[in-house]
């Protein structure tokens, strides 16, 4: 409970200081743009947690839930004027309705571990593929929305700071929503799913119900990034099914550390703050007269192989003990002589890693 | 319905079943006796593509010929990255297993952008050109070579693994890793130097592919899928069941390119993967797992 606390704490502290990051960047729009791509895939990466953290299902199909939430926003707003702040609801409710007819047939036939990502990953092309071919609603041609300017119903801004503070409101709502899964009876049921599915089921845990449910929770959440997503970029095209974000959001998700609550919102923030930075620097360099691309994705790549081979528990575990440095160090200032016990994370993660060695 | 037309399909499909299988064979070795997923596979063959083409056009040589340069190299690579990665943390989450090898993944589509540029590149020059008629059907062929030399390939792969030592405690290993330590194997070894085989067997896939298709960065996604379509459907990791499966998915494919919409190309592959986890998630040819 007081661990759930201090969670909440922690996203106060977390979201007051992000309020500051457009004062900080001067609200210069490009900086604005990329911070609100970083709080995005952040958040893409939270709602993961859920699903790939704490139930251990290794789900590829985000970028499915966020692209179909985006094309139903696009749509409505294209044929019918609804503005995007319904049609990402509706989005997020069609990116569930997507996520139960994955899931429910996966989970109730018993596909695992490798199947299951593979499963939901060619979900993702499947459904590109789908709306390349099917000319009604896809096809080649961008859609484009209109140039309304600055308009609040159509969710269209000349500047990058509301869009900013939107998704920074979804990004918050998404970690407390994790927070609360992870500490809830259901959080620990997803739990023991994870660590032995055959047997948490043989406990009377209803798998299957549980599953689905943090599954559906994980494509709510993305799809509503979608319609955010589609309201920036302004056009919808099956391009937006880029199987390259489905990887990003698990492998920072692992990097994180599956199921902790602060180590994949953190890891999320610097890994894509320090890509996007690369990617300004080191996007397209110019050697000897020609313009290369992708070296900062080789860096990225390498950053992401050594966390991993040095740290395989993600760095969930890292930012924690961080945090309960600064915790203990300042309570000590105030009282002197008294130490907080254990708990929680940590006690639970080095019971895991010593299973493992033994094993 | 036209009988050449069909006929004509079936052809396509049966030969690129043989390379299908040859793709698909590294990566169920790899998966089959070491247990890891490797999500980069399809990426080494891309890697393999553009090593032949590099080969061949520096040594003015067919890509069959290249593949005497690229094996070696691949198989020292291969090595060399399980030693360097997966070796370190083969006791810890199978996720974080699959994290690196997604992580090598995006590596190895740099270095080719990087490398290469976005631009795709093919080589000039094919002893296998033109076309045969084989009972009214014409072939090209550089596609009857290719399915002809990956048989070859697979008919090698099945001997080593049948009948040497080497082979043989691959596959004690896909049957019980623990058991295979305990009878003195040295597992380090034995796991290195299966996952370079594994990897060796990408080059010599992706100099066949060469021989009729050009490459781009991207193009590992679509093999890396299509191996991983293959052990599913096939259900074993054993060379017959991958090639019977390859053959399988492979005239399937061409059926519906040649009838339905070739666009649709996707659609069938992984709409045929999804089906099959669903109703058999042991395979075609897989037992109980």
């Amino acid at each position: 409970m007081r661990k759930m606390r201090s969670s909440y704490l922690g996203v106060l502290v977390l979201i007051g200081v992000m309020v500051g990051v457009p004062f900080v960047l001067g609200f210069n729009d490009y900086y604005l743009y990329v911070a609100t791509l970083v709080v995005l895939y952040t958040t893409m990466v939270v709602a993961w947690n859920i699903i790939g953290g704490l139930a251990g299902q290794f789900d590829l199909a985000a970028v499915a839930y966020q692209a179909l939430g985006g094309f139903i926003t696009g749509l409505l707003l294209l044929w019918y004027g609804v503005t995007p702040w319904a049609g990402m609801f509706v989005g997020a409710i069609g990116a569930v309705l997507l996520a139960l007819f994955i899931g429910f047939p996966t989970f109730r036939y018993g596909v695992k571990d490798v199947w299951y990502a593979l499963a939901t990953f060619a979900i993702v092309f499947i459904l590109q593929k789908l709306f390349l071919v099917w000319e009604a609603v896809g096809g080649p041609v961008e859609r484009r929305f209109p140039d309304v300017g600055w308009s609040w119903y159509y969710l269209s801004f000349t500047h990058f700071y509301p869009y900013f503070y939107l998704i920074l409101a979804v990004f918050a709502a998404a970690l407390i929503v994790n927070i609360r899964v992870r500490y809830s009876k259901i959080g620990y049921y997803l739990m023991a799913i994870r660590e032995n599915e055959e047997a948490a089921a043989m406990l009377g845990v209803d798998v299957r119900k549980y599953k689905l449910f943090a599954l559906i929770i994980y494509a709510f959440i993305v799809g509503i990034t979608g319609g955010i997503f589609v309201s920036i970029v302004r056009y919808i095209h099956p391009s937006l099914f880029d199987s390259w974000f489905s990887l990003q959001t698990a492998v920072v998700g692992i990097v994180g550390g599956l199921g902790s609550t602060v180590g994949p919102p953190m890891t999320g923030l610097i890994l894509f703050t320090v890509s996007e930075y690369l990617r300004g620097t080191l996007g397209g360099v110019t050697i000897f007269g020609e313009t290369i691309f992708g070296l900062q994705q080789i860096l990225y790549a390498i950053v992401v192989i050594l966390v991993v081979v040095f740290k395989p528990f993600g760095l969930g575990p890292v930012f924690d003990s961080a945090i309960q440095w600064i915790s203990t160090s300042l309570k000590l200032k105030r009282q002197p002589g008294t130490t907080r016990p254990t708990t929680g994370d940590n006690a639970e993660s080095s019971a895991r890693s010593r299973e493992v060695n033994e094993a | 319905m036209d009988i050449m037309v069909l006929a004509q399909a079936i052809a396509f499909g049966l030969l690129n079943g043989g390379v299908y299988a040859l793709a698909a064979s590294g990566l169920a070795l790899v998966f089959g006796a070491l247990n890891i997923a490797n999500f980069a596979h399809g990426d080494f063959i891309m890697l393999g593509m553009y090593a032949t083409f590099v080969v061949s056009s520096l040594l003015s040589v067919d890509p069959v010929v290249s593949i005497l340069f690229t094996v070696p190299i691949f198989f020292i690579l291969g090595v060399m990255v399980y030693l360097g990665t997966l070796h370190r943390i083969m006791k810890a989450p199978v996720l974080s297993q699959v994290a690196v090898t997604i992580a090598v993944l995006v590596l190895l589509r740099n270095v080719a952008l990087t490398v290469w540029g976005g631009q795709p590149k093919a080589v000039s020059y094919t002893m296998f050109s033109g076309l045969v008629d084989v009972g009214g059907v014409s072939l090209p062929l550089s596609r009857l070579a290719s399915a002809i030399l990956s048989i070859i390939a697979l008919v090698a792969l099945e001997l080593f693994l049948k009948k040497t030592r080497f082979g043989i405690a691959i596959r004690a290993c896909a049957d019980d890793q623990e058991a295979t330590s305990l009878m003195g194997v040295n597992t380090k070894w034995l796991y290195s130097t299966t996952f370079g085989l594994g990897i060796a067997l990408t080059a010599v896939a992706a100099a066949l592919i060469m021989t009729f298709q050009e490459v781009n960065p991207l193009s590992g996604v679509l093999y890396g899928l299509l191996a991983w379509v293959i052990i599913a459907l096939s259900g074993t990791s054993e060379v017959k069941g991958v090639l019977a499966a390859a053959t399988i998915l492979a005239i399937a494919e061409s059926l519906g390119m040649f009838f339905w919409d070739p666009r649709g190309r996707d659609l069938i592959v992984y709409g045929i993967f999804v089906l099959i986890l669903m109703v058999r998630p042991t395979g075609l040819f897989g037992g109980k797992s």
